[in-house]
């Protein structure tokens, strides 16, 4: 009987693993975890199911009960948070990749943006961010803005979206003359250029931890995917993306 | 309640009040030709108006985006003409218009309905053109369910959000609405500030009935 | 007064009104069942329904001929509906005086013994009162023809006779030509010359009062 169950497992591994991962991640790995999830999905047998957001709204989600079985943060702040309220396994916790900013225009915009300083010249009537307040891509424009002494300058521009991708799309409609949003966001839309990259030396810390949720109901399967996501092969898309990767610890 | 806050109430009744403004002739009169007559197109216009009430009010915000966007149809005169709308005030002013306008047409084609075609049968024969007999005989009468029109509108405005984000965005100071603050607050946990805009929103609402309850009372209007 | 009707036609509910006739008495009847299409005719003539064929002509001004359609507004013709529509909204006084300009109403008020009314609003009137307010309306506009729908409908039997005496008063002092319509053939006697009978949509009868409505009614219920 129990060799005739272990040929049974052995033949359907996926029955016997077939779990289904609810990943919560910033919206700027929209791209990059899209082309992910297939191949790992056809490795494991596992159904990765994502939702995409401005870290805030998914640190809240998660705050108020969402179901979630991974967390994929854009900047460190929203992931101390839910630290600090035991809602993720801090066992689990690491950085996976950085990013850097880049300044975009519509494509067929002709304003020339040689450095940050243009943006606050006349011809840069709006600029998209992600909401400063509270997104990670906002906050950290907004760092970068202020060390340049330019925040005061354009703060009347600035059209706040609900996340990056809000931002990008702004630009890509041409409804905002100009936007901040990380490189690997640029370098996806055929409707944008980057006007100026700014250089990672200069450019604020970036750095997306990502965690297992502490309620999940598959923390090892769970596990299992963020190891993943520090695979060779992983790390190889990524890169591809744009993103800088974190070594893995 | 800050400043800030204060700001944002005021600037919302100020662009629901031009909203309301701008729709109630064309409301009205597209009530009143749907309520009296039947001519070709008239299902279609029927559809038309009632749209933003069916149809998400982000879909309906993600139309007006397309026509007056900078690419869009009507966006690129705007923009020739050197007239911003998209993130501007005067995107809060079309999204509260568009989502607004199908209250009023109901409220007043129901109350126009109402009025017996005899009162305008008469009226007519008295000599009066149809200005006259709308003005003096149709209005006054149907003024109960115009006035409950309007209201609604306003009150419809000072709520709108979904087709307010998409086509004019949440810029502080800019086109933060009521409705959009509230949203914020309740994004950052300020959930105590939330609450007191809502307070404020209710308040508004209770003194918009409130007023033309009282209008229509001192009018006498007939049943 | 001369009014000729030539092949006045359009649709009804259960069949297509279809009137010739030729009328010159000072107040003629228009008498028929229920549902004979008499109150549409009344529409037609006063100008407030068009007719889809035929010839309206009053004292030789050309009212409706194919293409020609003059309005009501400008027909001078006065409507006193079954039900009266006095217009709710307004006091006795306004009610008369809609259809007067700067003409002076005395006259009219006279007629039919409402001085002591005008202050009133109308919904606080009696049926009685009510229908001598609508024949001083309608008459304020110096009409060429009176369109008298079911006058005494919805009265007491007790004031039958006085409205009858108000009206013979309009025909004679004031020399006003009326169209009667009704169905109830002993109310012509007293006050029309002659009358037509309508059936279905069709003049099946005219001539002297007397000898035409005596003849029974062929569909008592109506069709």
């Amino acid at each position: 009987m129990r060799r005739l169950i272990l040929l049974f497992v052995l033949l359907f591994p996926t029955l016997a693993s077939a779990a289904t991962l609810h990943v919560s991640a910033a919206a700027s790995l929209t791209d990059v975890l899209q082309e992910l999830a297939p191949i790992y999905e056809k490795h494991t047998g596992d159904t990765v199911l994502f939702n995409f957001g401005a870290s805030s709204l998914l640190a809240r989600q998660i705050q108020e009960g969402a179901p979630a079985d991974l967390f994929i943060s854009a900047d460190e702040l929203k992931m101390d948070s839910l630290q600090q309220r035991r809602l993720i396994v801090a066992a689990t916790r690491r950085s996976i990749l950085s990013n850097t900013l880049a300044i975009i225009v519509p494509s067929d915009s002709r304003v020339k943006i040689a450095s940050p300083a243009d943006l606050a010249g006349d011809s840069i009537r709006n600029l998209a961010l992600a909401e400063p307040q509270s997104v990670p891509a906002g906050i950290y424009a907004k760092e970068y803005l202020r060390k340049l002494r330019l925040w005061q300058k354009i703060v009347f521009k600035v059209v706040p979206t609900d996340n990056v991708r809000g931002a990008l799309a702004a630009v890509e409609s041409g409804n905002a003359d100009a936007g901040i949003v990380y490189k690997t966001d640029a370098l996806i839309s055929k409707l944008v250029r980057i006007a100026y990259e700014v250089p990672a030396a200069e450019g604020p810390e970036i750095s997306y931890p990502a965690a297992v949720v502490a309620d999940s109901k598959q923390p090892a399967a769970a596990q299992r995917l963020l190891d993943f996501l520090q695979s060779p092969r992983a790390q190889g898309v990524f890169r591809k993306y744009g993103f800088l990767v974190k070594p893995r610890q | 309640m800050s400043a800030a806050e204060w700001h944002v109430v005021a600037f919302t009744l100020r662009v629901a009040a031009l909203s309301t403004l701008l729709i109630a002739p064309l409301g009205v009169g597209v009530a009143w030709l749907l309520a009296r007559y039947r001519w070709p197109g008239k299902s279609l216009v029927e559809t038309v108006v009632t749209l933003p009430l069916v149809l998400p009010p982000v879909a309906t915000g993600l139309l007006l985006l397309k026509l007056v966007g900078r690419r869009g149809p009507l966006g690129q005169l705007l923009d020739r003409a050197g007239v911003d709308v998209v993130f501007t005030w005067r995107a809060v002013v079309l999204a509260m218009m568009a989502m607004s306008f199908p209250l009023l047409v109901r409220g007043c084609r129901v109350a126009f309905e109402e009025v017996n075609v005899r009162f305008e049968q008469v009226a007519r024969t008295l000599g009066a053109s149809d200005w006259r007999v709308f003005l003096t005989i149709t209005v006054p009468l149907a003024l109960r369910g115009i006035v409950g029109g309007l209201v609604l509108a306003f009150a419809r405005a000072i709520g709108e959000f979904g087709a307010t984000i998409v086509v004019a965005g949440n810029i502080p100071g800019r086109t933060r609405t009521l409705a959009l603050a509230i949203y914020d607050d309740v994004q950052l946990g300020h959930d105590d500030a939330a609450f007191r805009l809502l307070g404020v929103a209710a308040a508004i609402a209770f003194v918009a009935l409130w007023t033309s309850e009282a209008v229509l009372r001192r009018r006498g209007a007939p049943r | 007064m001369k009014l000729e009707l030539d092949g006045v036609s359009f649709p009804l509910a259960h069949f297509d009104l279809d009137v010739t006739a030729r009328l010159s008495s000072i107040t003629t009847g228009i008498f028929g069942p229920s549902g004979a299409g008499k109150t549409s005719l009344l529409e037609a003539i006063a100008g407030l329904r068009r007719p889809r064929r035929g010839r309206i002509v009053l004292d030789d001004r050309v009212f409706d001929d194919g293409d020609v359609h003059v309005p009501a507004r400008h027909r001078r013709i006065g409507y006193v509906p079954q039900e009266n529509a006095l217009f709710p909204h307004m006091s006795v006084l306004r009610n008369i005086r809609y259809g007067a300009a700067d003409a002076p109403v005395y006259e009219c008020v006279r007629v039919v013994e409402i001085e002591h009314l005008l202050a009133r609003r109308v919904t606080t009137l009696s049926g009685g009162e009510q229908k001598r307010v609508a024949l001083a309306r309608a008459l304020v506009t110096a009409p060429r023809l009176l369109l008298l729908d079911e006058p005494l409908a919805g009265l007491d039997r007790a004031l039958h006779g006085r409205i009858l005496d108000y009206l013979r008063r309009i025909r004679d002092e004031l020399r006003v030509a009326m169209l009667y319509v009704t169905h109830d053939p002993e109310e012509l006697a007293g006050i029309a010359e002659e009358t037509v009978v309508l059936e279905r949509g069709r003049v099946v009868a005219v001539g002297k009062t007397a000898e035409v409505a005596g003849r029974p009614i062929i569909s008592p219920g109506g069709p």
